[in-house]
């Protein structure tokens, strides 16, 4: 990889930890508003994950928090029970969502559901996995015990998870710019635009398919502890269908395969969410998501690339305006 | 505990009745989806939005739900065509990815205007007159269940009828088959499209009310009913009524056998994941041809 394309994936990474890192100062560590910003960038990591599978290959996933509870609630579980490290564990959740998604993958591509079909499967596996946690884990809400320290990735204060959690954001960043650079970008591109002729050049869609599951299925399954921590609580809701499918809003509202735009996207429709939670939630449950159904609609009939010109664009300028700085 | 032969016989019964209700559900969308190629994402959605209607009118016309039919049938017919109008037919040309996105938005929208209005509390009508069992020698029957089996056999077949042997269903069919030439044979396409889907939202209409007798309104219903009348779809096949009465019936007999012999609580697990096998195997559903 030449030095171009290095500062291409490394640079914007760089510039989301720096720009994150004067968050909680901003605030004055005002720990409503960091963790705000953690489950802001929790959510720009899931939305960027997705982004993988949805947006580079171009397959409707609704099962994201499939992939989330089930790695998730495995390291939580084993940090509760067995005292072992998140640091351990959130790396055998990924492998379990992995797997997951492997087991559930193969037979899928292999058998070529595609469009609404693999949609279909991925947002009957959340029901699935919702009902059958139900009877495993019970009816309850799960709280995780107070423990302290980095061998457990929980603070008394927001701050040190939320900046772990930005360098997890910007190595998904800098995942998703080095895909879209690669041979694999090139190629999920190509079966997203039109997979017969994918094949016909000589592709191994399948392969290519299910390997975009399964990088998208680990990434899930490592950040679910840390999705399942900024939330204080698990249980069998964990598995939701409306979350996973608020995901793919995000996915798509922010312009498939855009990095920029999905990311942008995740903030914006976070922090809408939380004000008008905050101001209107008492009178009115639901109105930002029906907002976010509104724009979906809007989007999906009028601006279908979705944010990512209006990013784009806007990254560009930045980019020349550097440039031209470091020239001088 | 090894549950009775009655107990069996009762949930099979049950099961039987309920799938004939899911398949007059499956049938507006799989009239939408056969026809236009639209997948919609929010029917379930449109039958949770029509039960909290009915629940409301039921309540205060003091009826049984069952003849709220008689309003909900023409306003969803005109609320379909006015979503067409506004929502479906600017995404007609354009990628799947998107006529689906489209149609999630329609769906949160209803899904949350619901959850606005009327909370996450479950609602059930309390003037239903049907709600009641008469016993037989082995089973009992549920009489508001019976009462929507027939009523949604016979509105299917009235579907059917109106498909295979008028004019419209001629046109419906050739629209269906190839809407370039059908055009060309001088049918309006667009009006098709807007009556087929003012149609299919108007039988979900028709669904909701008959649903009410026996169940309950809930915000969540939409998700639970929209990936199920798609479950019965897969299952069934496109193209053919009989397909489509089998796989409800089937879906209903599951689901209701796993509620009494494992759980509630795993009463959809079961038929998704015969759903997701059958998917691999047959692609063209249990009953579909080629």
């Amino acid at each position: 990889m030449d030095s171009r394309t290095l500062s291409s994936i490394g640079l914007p990474a760089l510039l989301v930890i720096l720009v994150g890192m004067a968050v909680p100062f901003l605030v004055g560590f005002n720990q409503y508003y960091v963790l705000l910003a953690l489950q802001s960038v929790v959510m720009a990591s899931i939305a960027l994950a997705w982004n993988i599978i949805g947006g580079y290959a171009g397959q409707l996933d609704l099962a994201s928090f499939a992939y989330i509870g089930l790695g998730g609630i495995l390291a939580t579980m084993l940090m509760m029970n067995y005292n072992v490290t998140p640091w351990l564990g959130m790396f055998l959740g990924a492998g379990i969502s992995a797997t997951l998604a492997f087991v559930i993958g193969y037979p899928l591509f292999r058998f070529g559901i595609k469009g609404v079909w693999y949609a279909l499967s991925t947002a009957a596996l959340v029901v699935i996995l919702h009902e059958v946690s139900i009877m495993v884990l019970g009816p309850f809400d799960y709280y995780i015990p107070f423990v302290e320290g980095w061998y457990y990735l929980r603070f008394r204060t927001w701050e040190n998870l939320y900046y772990f959690s930005l360098v997890v954001l910007a190595s998904i960043i800098s995942l998703n710019l080095y895909i879209s650079r690669s041979k694999i970008g090139y190629y999920l591109k190509a079966i997203r635009e039109d997979e017969v002729a994918a094949e016909a050049v000589g592709i191994d869609i399948r392969k290519y398919k299910l390997l975009a599951l399964v990088i998208y299925a680990s990434i899930l399954g490592f950040i679910g502890y840390i999705y399942i921590v900024s939330q204080r609580t698990f249980s069998y809701n964990t598995f939701s269908g409306p979350q996973s499918v608020y995901v793919a809003i995000i996915g798509i509202v922010g312009g498939l395969g855009s990095v920029s735009g999905v990311f942008t996207a995740a903030l914006v429709l976070k922090i809408v969410e939380e004000y008008l939670r905050g101001y209107l939630g008492g009178v009115l449950p639901g109105l930002h998501l029906l907002l976010f159904g509104v724009l979906l609609i809007a989007v999906g009939i009028l601006r279908p690339e979705g944010l990512s010109t209006l990013t784009d664009t806007l990254a560009r300028k930045i980019k020349t305006r550097v440039r031209g700085g470091a020239r001088e | 505990m090894i549950p009775s032969l009655n107990l069996i016989l009762q949930s099979i019964l049950d099961g039987v009745f309920l799938g004939f209700l899911y398949s007059l559900m499956a049938l507006g969308l799989s009239l939408v989806f056969g026809v236009m190629g639209i997948i919609n994402f929010a029917h379930g959605d449109f039958i949770m939005l029509g039960s909290y209607l009915v629940w409301i009118l039921a309540n205060n016309m003091r009826s049984d739900p069952s003849l709220t039919s008689i309003v909900t049938v023409p306003l969803f017919f005109v609320i379909g065509a006015a979503v067409y109008t506004a929502v479906i037919r600017p995404v007609l040309g354009k990628e799947p990815l998107i006529q689906i996105a489209v149609t999630v938005g329609v769906g949160y929208v209803l899904q949350n205007l619901a959850l606005m209005m009327f909370r996450a509390e479950p609602r059930a009508v309390q003037t239903t007159y049907l709600n009641f069992y008469v016993g037989l020698s082995v089973v009992s029957v549920h009489v508001a269940k019976l009462v929507s089996a027939f009523l949604s056999l016979l509105i299917i077949l009235g579907v059917h009828y109106l498909l295979t042997k008028t004019w419209v269903g001629l046109a419906i069919r050739a629209t269906a088959y190839d809407r370039e030439i059908a055009s060309l044979m001088g049918i309006n396409v667009g009006k098709i499209f807007l009556l087929v889907f003012g149609l299919g939202i108007a039988l979900t209409g028709l669904a909701s009310s008959l649903w009410m007798t026996f169940g309950k309104a809930d915000p969540y219903l939409g998700s639970s009913f929209g990936l199920l009348t798609w479950v019965i779809i897969a299952l069934g096949g496109l193209g053919g009524v009989s397909g489509l009465l089998a796989s409800s019936i089937i879906v209903g007999v599951i689901q209701s056998l796993t509620m009494t012999l494992i759980s509630p609580t795993v009463s959809l697990a079961i038929p998704y994941i015969a759903f997701i096998i059958v998917l691999w195997f047959r692609p063209q559903g249990l009953f579909g041809k080629g």
